[in-house]
């Protein structure tokens, strides 16, 4: 009679800790965090272009609940200019879409005695910027 | 016979059994120990967090206020926004900019004046039965009470003759133009007045005799608050200039007062001992007073250099601009450590706190004459500007970086200019007080430099002495005469409201090089 014996290895029962695995999850972090740089890459270079257009005082991006995500005046001042258009741009969307419900609100551009604010919304996002347009 | 027999059993063993069980036998066999090892395995590193951080952070010309939570979608997402939006912004922006569509475009909120009137003219009787002149005028923090001081400008003796101090509010309904909400009596000629920056009843002033006043104007049996008393080292000499300036290291706010006796001392109220103690004192001594062209000047009389005006900058807490009554600007700092060389003169005891003359003069603006410099008005919208003027009929605006002025401005003719003050709203108007008797107001926007409005102070003879611009209420403006009269005005829209490129052109003007 032969006896059969296993050579087994305690960790065999947690196969996924092994070593060949591990290489393969960095590998996929890494991949993510090159492709979240080419991305980043391209946000900073699009709002770049924004922001040294001709009399463009200040740019900011904020996000759907009123943060601002990106900005290129002080703190106190962005905070109170997205806080603001925030609401005003609420507001002017209810009023576009109130009077027609098929219509939405594209564009917003308020034009003061010193320079013009522009508003482009989006569901998750919105820009901001700031033109002195007699420069 | 018959007998038991026991006879043994017949064993026959079987056969078959045996056979079998013959070959059968009892072995033990055991195996070796198993040998094992415990290791351990863990990943490396916590891969999971996927904050996705720009490898580049010196050249961002972004704030990141927040990164996006890491999350990869939003970013995503975020440029996709960006991308959809792009055009359509850059061609509104290039739109906007060569645009003409609202050129000439004027909304009018309010109602606009066009007019430049006078609707306030009071003096107080007994003043004028004096023949006192109005030497300061200041309007308190809230822009609702003026409050006028009289004493003379033409008086060089010692004058022992009382005066007055009195406020009206002018926004409580009645003015009456005959009586004061509040006379406050002086022993002394009054020659320099201002109001607190934040508290609406507290004043100072500054005496004919060398002492510095504080009054609160809500006491109604005694308005004295603290003076300061005749030490040695307070001032001998008329006060010229009271401002009130924030002492460093604490919240309240001190009194900075000029005198011609060459000294600016800072006071610090201790209003249990109604008393003003000496905090910090700066003296000006001719020989340690930078000259860039003064060398030649003699120097008669006592060697200190009188004060006849000062003026704190807004945005630089410490840095002053004195101007003498040689004519001398002087840009000077709080914090030189520089001894004074005072002269010490006997009978100079030395009084426990007693406090050591500095000598604050850093730089030395080139003179244009040699006679006092009357006034000195920094200007709130740019860091570097202020006017001065004296009599030579003319208003400089210096740059605090250059010695020679960037423009001087003829006010008047040949008469003495006796103060003058940028406009709290538009940067570049300011207003001058002539001693023709006419406020002149000048914008040094416009391509002339004509006045572009000229308030008179009526009556013959009559010199406008001093004027204040109201700063709550900008259309406002204060002006005092030697009549004994108190007019305040109001003014037209155009000079208060700010135009659209009146900043940019103020920077322009600053930036010139004088030649």
């Amino acid at each position: 009679m032969t006896a059969d014996l296993q050579y087994s290895h305690p960790l065999d029962l947690h196969p996924f800790l092994l070593a060949t695995d591990e290489h393969e999850e960095e590998r996929s972090c890494q991949e993510d965090r090159q492709q979240a740089v080419v991305i980043m890459a391209e946000v900073e270079e699009t709002l770049k272009r924004i922001q040294t257009h001709k009399g463009v005082i200040g740019t900011i991006v904020v996000n759907a609940e009123g943060i601002p995500i990106r900005t290129t005046l002080d703190n106190s001042t962005t905070v109170q200019y997205a806080g603001l258009l925030h609401q005003l741009t609420m507001k002017a969307r209810s009023t576009v879409r109130d009077i027609d419900p098929q219509n939405d609100l594209t564009f917003l551009r308020i034009r003061s005695k010193k320079h013009e604010i522009m508003v482009a919304p989006d569901k998750e996002f919105l820009l901001i910027i700031i033109q002195n347009p007699n420069e | 016979m018959f007998t038991d027999e026991v006879l043994d059993g017949v064993e026959i063993q079987s056969v078959w059994r045996k056979r079998n069980q013959l070959a059968t036998e009892t072995r033990d066999s055991q195996t070796r120990a198993v040998h094992y090892e415990e290791s351990g395995v863990q990943t490396r590193g916590s891969t999971t967090a996927q904050s996705s951080q720009t490898e580049e952070a010196a050249h961002h010309p972004h704030q990141q206020v927040d990164f996006l939570g890491g999350h990869q979608e939003a970013l995503q997402g975020l440029k996709d926004f960006l991308h959809g939006v792009e055009d359509m912004v850059l061609r509104a922006l290039a739109a906007n900019a060569k645009s003409h569509a609202f050129d000439g475009f004027h909304v009018n909120w309010e109602e606009h004046s066009h007019m430049v009137s006078c609707v306030h003219r009071m003096h107080h009787p007994s003043a004028q039965e004096k023949a006192l002149h109005v030497t300061c005028v200041s309007w308190n923090s809230t822009g609702s009470v003026i409050a006028c001081a009289y004493g003379r400008m033409d008086d060089g003796d010692w004058t022992s003759e009382k005066s007055y101090v009195c406020t009206w509010n002018l926004d409580r309904g009645g003015v009456n133009a005959e009586r004061a909400d509040l006379v406050i009596d002086v022993h002394s000629a009054v020659t320099a007045l201002c109001f607190h920056p934040t508290l609406p009843n507290v004043i100072t002033g500054g005496l004919y005799s060398g002492e510095v006043v504080v009054w609160d104007t809500s006491r109604t049996q005694d308005p004295l608050v603290a003076q300061t008393g005749m030490s040695a080292q307070s001032h001998r000499e008329p006060v010229y200039q009271v401002v009130w300036v924030p002492c460093r290291g604490s919240r309240d706010l001190g009194v900075l007062s000029g005198s011609s006796g060459g000294r600016v001392l800072l006071w610090k109220l201790e209003s249990d001992q109604r008393r003003l103690l000496l905090s910090e004192g700066y003296a000006f001594v001719r020989e340690q007073v930078p000259h860039s062209s003064y060398a030649h000047t003699k120097a008669h009389g006592s060697a200190m250099v009188g004060v006849t005006s000062l003026a704190v900058s807004p945005w630089h807490s410490d840095t002053f601009v004195v101007g003498s009554e040689g004519g001398l600007l002087l840009k000077c700092s709080f914090s030189s450590q520089t001894p004074a060389a005072v002269p010490r003169c006997d009978h100079q005891e030395d009084v426990a706190g007693s406090v050591t003359l500095r000598a604050p003069a850093v730089f030395c603006f080139r003179a244009t004459n040699h006679s006092p410099v009357h006034s000195i008005h920094w200007s709130p919208f740019h860091r570097n500007l202020f006017l001065s003027t004296g009599t030579d009929g003319l208003v400089h605006l210096h740059s605090v970086l250059q010695a020679n002025p960037l423009l001087s401005v003829r006010v008047s003719d040949s008469s003495y200019v006796f103060q003058v003050r940028w406009s709290p709203t538009r940067p570049l108007v300011f207003a001058a007080a002539t001693g023709q008797g006419a406020v002149q107001v000048f914008d040094l926007g416009r391509r002339s430099i004509r006045p572009v409005a000229s308030m008179d102070v009526g009556g013959v003879g009559g010199v406008a002495t001093c004027l204040a611009f109201n700063h709550r209420a900008p259309g406002l403006l204060a002006l005092g005469s030697t009549h004994g009269h108190l007019h305040v005005w109001t003014l037209s829209a155009e000079l208060t409201e700010q135009q659209p490129n009146e900043m940019l052109r103020l920077e322009q003007l600053a930036a010139e090089v004088a030649e």
